[in-house]
């Protein structure tokens, strides 16, 4: 494991070095604020920043992303048959990611690439993506990321750690991939003092994070219960089913495939789907399981602290980033919820 | 506005308690101290939680449409007006409403209070003349008037235009001068740069549909935009498709938009959608003299007509 | 640009403007070959959704043609269209589509004399202006 540090002043000059062999996606500052995005050819990654409102999530699952094309005109070549779309290999890199939402590049792993199955799409992006993380010495008030079994500090999913120690990032490259990414961008090595500095902001930004969740008692709840649990039409009854906490959630995975065509031509591509929306569960009978509004509510809080923690057996599927909690119009916290749910004792 | 508080829980209290209504749409405190969250109090007990504030963001119809039961409802002025359209178009009837009208001074625009805030909001206190945000070891004072949404300040209507009871006296309305300055702005501007304009405004939009979910006015079943058969617009972010859900959404609306704010206050990626919508609202108010919503027997102005309409644009 | 010819979408009232349409071609008034007429059962049956469409489609102009005013063989048709067109005109010229993509007339069946002139009219008036670039949707570009 190698220590890192490197210069504030020198950051701009490291990222332009490493451009020549990484794209680079990453934090970049806009009129309204940071938002997490590819970046061009020349431009840093800006890692002063205190959230981004979606996340790293675009990266390896982006929001609309081509599978195939096709084309049924016969005077070109492999007409009719669905073609494989081209893909940069050129390594890239998330640089300045908080490392919680790496570990939600961690969960989103469980359901792309499971021992018998693995999706083409996420698996080319994800294998060729080095995670550089900066951790966050201020977390927002919404950050409950420490109980989601992360943190702003947690190093177990990313390949780089930095954190901001005044006038220099430091940190750790925490993997081979780590290491490659800090040799092509001349990162100095850092001195032995660089573990213990990182350690001690890392205890002063976990003691900065007020808000918690607790899930103990989900856990050995039935679903059964939870789902028939009293509490869900008045939880969800704010809920204007909008897609927002969803896409703004960095483990929220679901899609939808969908045929484009122009003409004789026509793609097939992939979109972010949200379980908010009617037309996600809607059969093609015309019957609808979640018909009702706070049906669907209810259906993505299971989903996340009840079905995946059943199914998985490592948490819940949550990270903390608190992006839902901030960004919903009309207020619906997870932490509440959770607590609810927590709380909740079935009659027996 | 905090002042209204006390009297909408009496009036919810009284009448739930005298079987006048089922249930009162109200607001209660959010977990965030610049939200409050859309609730509905089914008991006595249960209105004892209702408050109202300049947080209060969401419009209420939302909830009310297609309801069956006897509801009690509180609303702004522009609400109110939304009510109205509603009745107008049969989602709910005026019998089965008891509107606890609110005399508004407007609502405080989020993102205005957040870049004030110096750290956590606990809470946002509001005397019609200033706003007073507090919060983890810091204390502000601001002049409502600098962190007003931006529809409040071009509101035509602060008092509730249809009620059964009012949650305070009667405030004044506005005078505006220039109501429309934003939209006029964009006017002048060549075809090319509005072109441009409206592809930038839109750029960060994830088509989440929060300003369509907030919107008491979008209650299709089934909204243009989920259609297959035929598939009217695209399902990926591409800007055509963006674009063509933003302009055919306001124009949806059209007529019947009272510039609630709703849709703006939901966007997470703060995008001034009330640009389209505004445009329609100028139009109907100069081509035909038309504001939404502001009495029962008169129609939207797209579902209505005069033989003496403008027809020069028609050869 | 002078080889440019445009695609107009048209979409023309059963009961008058393709009447005269129909009575144009009768007797041989001459007008460009750029039109692809649409019959619709009224000039207030066109969605905004059908014109756009057609501009998302790649067309270069769309008129909308439909019976004078009183003339409505529901009676009011066109008058609620007339509203309904006047503000999508404006919503289209105020994203930033240029004045003259999108054309509107009314023209009684007997008026086959009216109709040619205002083809002409038509298609001159969006030749002129070149082929759309605004609003069409592309297929998502395969790297």
């Amino acid at each position: 494991m190698k220590m890192i540090s490197i210069k504030k002043s020198d950051w701009a000059g490291a990222m332009e070095k490493v451009q020549k062999s990484y794209r680079l996606a990453g934090p970049v500052k806009e009129k309204k604020g940071h938002t997490f995005r590819e970046l061009k050819d020349g431009e840093t990654p800006d890692l002063e920043y205190s959230e981004t409102r979606m996340s790293v999530k675009e990266v390896v699952l982006p929001q609309s992303e081509v599978m195939f094309s096709y084309s049924l005109d016969e005077n070109k070549e492999g007409h009719h048959i669905l073609e494989e779309v081209p893909f940069d290999e050129t390594p890239r890199a998330a640089v300045g990611i908080r490392p919680y939402d790496a570990k939600a590049v961690e969960i989103l792993k469980k359901n792309f690439m499971t021992e018998d199955y693995k999706d083409p799409y996420f698996e080319r992006r994800y294998e060729n993506l080095t995670l550089v993380g900066m951790a966050e010495n201020n977390p927002s008030p919404v950050n409950f990321s420490t109980s989601c079994g992360t943190g702003p500090f947690d190093e177990s999913c990313l390949d780089i750690i930095l954190a901001d120690a005044g006038d220099s990032y430091i940190g750790k490259a925490l993997t081979e991939k780590g290491e490659k990414f800090a040799a092509a961008a001349g990162f100095a090595e850092g001195d032995s003092g660089v573990e213990a500095k990182l350690a001690e902001l890392k205890e002063q930004a976990e003691g900065k994070i007020k808000s918690k969740v607790s899930f103990d008692k989900i856990e050995k709840m039935t679903i059964l219960d939870l789902y028939e649990a009293p509490f869900w039409e008045e939880a969800a009854f704010a809920c204007i089913n909008c897609g927002t906490c969803t896409y703004a959630c960095p483990t929220c995975w679901c899609f939808d495939i969908q045929d484009e065509v122009k003409g004789k031509d026509g793609v097939r591509m992939r979109n972010w789907d949200t379980c908010m929306s009617e037309v996600y569960s809607v059969h093609t009978t015309g019957h609808d399981p979640r018909h009702e509004a706070w049906q669907r509510t209810r259906n993505r809080f299971m989903h996340k602290l009840k079905y995946y923690l059943d199914k998985y057996e490592d948490g819940i599927m949550c990270v903390g980033c608190g992006r839902c909690v901030s960004q919903c119009p009309v207020n619906i916290d997870i932490r509440k919820v959770c607590q609810q749910m927590n709380d909740y004792e079935p009659s027996k | 506005m905090d002042a209204y508080t006390d009297k909408i829980k009496e009036i919810s209290k009284k009448i739930l308690s005298e079987g006048k209504v089922d249930v009162v749409i109200g607001f209660r405190k959010g977990t965030l101290g610049y939200m409050s969250e859309p609730y509905m109090a089914k008991s006595e007990k249960e209105a004892e939680n209702l408050v109202f504030d300049c947080n209060c963001r969401m419009n209420l119809v939302n909830y009310v449409t297609n309801r069956k039961d006897k509801v009690g409802i509180v609303v702004k002025g522009c609400d109110s007006r939304n009510l109205v359209t509603h009745i107008i178009e049969n989602k709910i009837k005026r019998e089965q409403l008891y509107i606890i009208g609110v005399p508004c001074t407007g609502l405080a625009d989020k993102k205005a209070l957040l870049d004030l805030a110096e750290g956590e909001i606990t809470s946002v206190e509001d005397d019609n003349e200033t706003i007073t945000i507090k919060g983890d070891g810091f204390e502000k004072k601001v002049a409502k008037s600098d962190v007003l949404q931006s529809n409040c300040k071009t509101c035509i209507k602060r008092n509730p235009v249809i009620f059964d009871e009012l949650a305070g006296p009667e405030v004044a309305e506005l005078e505006i001068s220039d109501r429309f300055a934003d939209v006029d702005e964009v006017e002048k501007m060549s075809a090319d740069e509005r072109w441009n304009f409206f592809g930038e405004l839109l750029s960060e939009c994830t088509r989440c549909y929060a300003c369509r979910n907030a919107c008491p006015l979008c209650y299709c079943p089934t909204c243009f935009v989920d259609e297959s058969r035929p598939q009217w617009v695209g399902k990926s972010d591409n800007e055509t498709d963006v674009l063509t859900y933003h302009f055919l959404r306001a124009f949806h609306d059209a007529g019947r938009c009272t510039d609630c704010g709703a849709c703006e206050a939901a966007c997470p990626m703060d995008i001034k959608m009330r640009y389209f919508t505004r445009k329609t609202i100028k139009d109907c108010v100069e081509k035909y003299g038309s504001e939404a919503g502001m009495e029962l027997d008169k129609r939207p102005a797209l579902d209505q007509y005069k033989i003496n309409d403008p027809n020069e644009f028609i050869k | 640009m002078s080889e440019f010819e445009p695609k107009i979408i048209t979409f023309l009232c059963n009961w008058c403007s393709y009447g005269a349409a129909d009575l144009a071609g009768v007797s041989r008034f001459q007008y460009p070959p750029s039109m692809r007429v649409i019959r619709v059962p009224c000039s207030g049956r066109v969605s905004p959704k059908m014109i756009l469409s057609a501009f998302r489609k790649g067309a270069d102009g769309v008129w909308v043609s439909g019976c004078h005013p009183g003339d409505c063989h529901y009676i009011s048709g066109n008058y609620y269209a007339r509203r309904k067109f006047d503000v999508l005109n404006e919503m289209l010229e105020y994203v930033g589509i240029e004045k003259g993509r999108l054309h509107f007339s009314w023209i009684s069946s007997a008026e086959g004399v009216k109709f040619a002139a205002v083809a002409k009219d038509v298609i001159e008036t969006v030749t002129k202006l070149g082929p759309a670039k605004k609003f069409i949707k592309k297929l998502p570009e395969v790297a």
